[in-house]
């Protein structure tokens, strides 16, 4: 039974459309990550879910039932927000308990609620204190606990952990993950970060523009993108872009662009030099930085020959810049810069 | 060097601080001298006495003035908080038609003068028939356009986070207001209040316009009257009638002042 679906939700602000016929079912218990920069529109869709923007058009509907009129209260989802979005003049049981008072839901109810979501966030000791006394993955955990004690039907992340440190953002990523996965519920989250989307998600929304540029699973994203914006936001490194055509040549196929020519296996049929985007993963690129020139003599159209002006070492992966009109970022030897390459 | 300096600035302000309090506190000494005391600049009567309390109390109904003072004050200012901040809630966060309209007429009532609505507020309120009542005193004031951007501007820095948070909890939006909102804004609500406080007990050109009987005038009027209508008799009766006026605000003052320094907002947010 699909657990949240999207019927052509359609949401304008004004004369701006931000989300354009946004048609998509989120299986139960599946883990759906919806991803894409400023301004795509994937916080929009994620409150329409909750029910604090209206949809222009379109219906959602949570376990078949029809949300669309219904205010928040009443659509039995939770939500986690990028500032927390704790009160902060009440203690940690407070903010965890407040939303059952509310739902009249009996004491005995809520303290068990509230002790096993303390317990598995590791907040027992906390429950008396107030937000300005916790850490920021502290208040990430009480705000995580909140949405838990619910027991609501589809959790909602809106780029929860954006305001953490590098090494706590992955922590409370792979926090995150176990605890979906221990919990079975339907979660829709919302990141600006490819890597948390790769990470975290059974599938992932690319969107743009409020338009969904693909659905699927990390992978399928990362090998077989369908258009150059996923190809672009989804790897790190990006994906390297060079516009160029085809020319077959002895019965090679090569991609031939200013500066270099390389050979590319025969697929889809092109017209000879129609403008083409040849996009190579920085990986599928390796430096042979011994500045043997025969190289690309003997092996035409297997290397490009570049000066490397920018060697960024992240570590295990040291990432090379050449100042081509065809730019790359090869990846995988240990390049100096201003050696030449190939 | 740096400690002369210092003494310096210290005497400096000890000397301007004296400046201002010194008046007020013979005032305050004057109302326990007897009347051959008061002329002098003294501080410490040399024999302390309340007659001028007793003949202030005598001579006019001011146990009743007070009374009326203390509730037409203190209803307005609930009234001002509570209608103010529902007010300030909307204009601040909800989204409705003619919402910018709200906004600039709130900003344009400012600019009108008080005592340019008096004579057309004073027809209404004889058309009404609530001439030497209550309700000539408060309703009037209900409304406070200051209060409502000071709250409105306040309002309007809470997170939005908090809002959603609190919509999603099961939340009304009057909940949200007094739940959520008020114990975030206590410095705004305490500023707004003292200022309606005091406003509203000092206020005397609306109570001498609607307000005849002597059985609902509000404390200043009545010292109004019966200082200048002559009825104190001696400097020492009218300072004590005065300093009963004055202590109710030094009192609502002490009492709020520690909000406005304490803020509690963005302590549950990022950071």
């Amino acid at each position: 039974m699909p657990s949240v679906s999207f019927e052509h939700v359609r949401k304008r602000f004004g004369d701006s459309t931000v989300v354009e016929d946004f048609d998509l079912v989120v299986a139960d218990g599946e883990l759906l990550v919806l991803v894409g920069g400023s301004g795509s529109g994937k916080s929009t869709v994620l409150r329409m879910v909750a029910g604090l923007e209206e949809v222009t058009s379109g219906t959602i509907r949570i376990d078949q039932r029809d949300v669309t009129p219904l205010p928040p209260r009443e659509r039995d989802v939770a939500m986690v927000f990028q500032d927390y979005g704790l009160y902060p003049h009440m203690t940690v049981r407070e903010n965890l308990s407040l939303g059952l008072r509310l739902r009249k839901i009996p004491r005995q109810e809520i303290d068990r609620r509230v002790t096993w979501a303390a317990g598995t966030l590791g907040l027992a000791p906390l429950l008396d204190r107030k937000p300005k006394q916790l850490s920021g993955g502290q208040r990430q955990r009480v705000a995580m606990g909140r949405a838990m004690v619910r027991e609501p039907k589809v959790f909602l992340f809106d780029e929860p952990l954006s305001n953490l440190d590098a090494g706590l953002r992955a922590q409370m990523r792979i926090e995150i993950g176990g605890l979906q996965r221990r919990l079975k519920v339907t979660t829709i989250y919302v990141t600006h970060d490819q890597v948390e989307a790769m990470t975290l998600g059974d599938r992932i929304v690319v969107l743009a523009d409020g338009r969904i540029q693909q659905v699927g699973r990390p992978i399928e994203l990362y090998r077989a993108p369908v258009n150059r914006f996923v190809a672009g936001f989804i790897g790190t490194p990006p994906m390297n872009f060079v516009e160029g055509g085809l020319r077959e040549d002895n019965g090679q196929v090569f991609f031939i662009a200013e500066g270099f020519s390389i050979k590319v296996p025969r697929g889809e049929t092109a017209k000879a030099m129609e403008p083409l985007t040849l996009g190579i993963r920085p990986e599928d690129l390796c430096v042979d930085s011994s500045g043997d020139r025969s190289v690309e003599a003997a092996r035409p159209g297997e290397a490009l020959t570049g000066r490397v002006v920018l060697v960024e070492r992240l570590g295990g992966t040291p990432c090379a810049s050449r100042p081509a009109r065809a730019r790359t970022r090869p990846a995988g030897a240990s390049p100096r810069p201003g050696r030449d390459g190939h | 060097m740096k400690t002369l300096r210092r003494i310096g600035l210290y005497a400096g302000l000890t000397l301007a601080a004296l400046t201002f309090i010194y008046p007020f506190l013979w005032m305050a000494s004057s109302t326990f001298k007897p009347p051959s005391e008061v002329g002098t600049l003294a501080l410490i009567p040399d024999q302390i006495t309340l007659d001028n309390y007793r003949t202030m109390w005598a001579r006019a109904p001011f146990g009743r003035a007070l009374v009326n003072s203390t509730l037409v004050a203190t209803t307005i200012t609930l009234a001002v908080l509570v209608l103010g901040s529902m007010t300030a809630y909307a204009m601040a966060r909800l989204q409705f038609r003619g919402r910018p309209a709200l906004n600039a007429a709130t900003l344009a009532v400012l600019l009108v003068p008080g005592q340019l609505t008096l004579i057309p507020l004073y027809t209404l309120i004889v058309q009404l028939g609530w001439i030497d009542m209550y309700a000539a005193l408060i309703v009037p004031y209900l409304f406070n356009a200051t209060a409502i951007l000071m709250l409105r501007q306040f309002f309007l820095q809470i997170p939005q986070s908090l809002i959603d948070a609190a919509r999603m909890d099961g939340m009304s939006e009057l909940r949200i207001l007094f739940t959520i909102f008020w114990p975030l804004s206590k410095p705004v609500l305490s500023i707004v209040a003292i200022f309606t406080f005091m406003g509203s007990w000092n206020e005397v050109l609306w109570p001498l316009l609607v307000v005849r009987d002597q059985q609902l005038m509000t404390l200043p009027q009545l010292l109004t009257v019966f200082a200048l209508g002559g009825g104190a008799g001696s400097v020492g009766v009218s300072l004590a009638s005065a300093m009963v006026l004055v202590v109710p605000v030094v009192i609502a003052y002490m009492f709020l002042q520690r909000n406005f320094i304490e803020s509690m907002a963005g302590a549950g947010i990022k950071g």
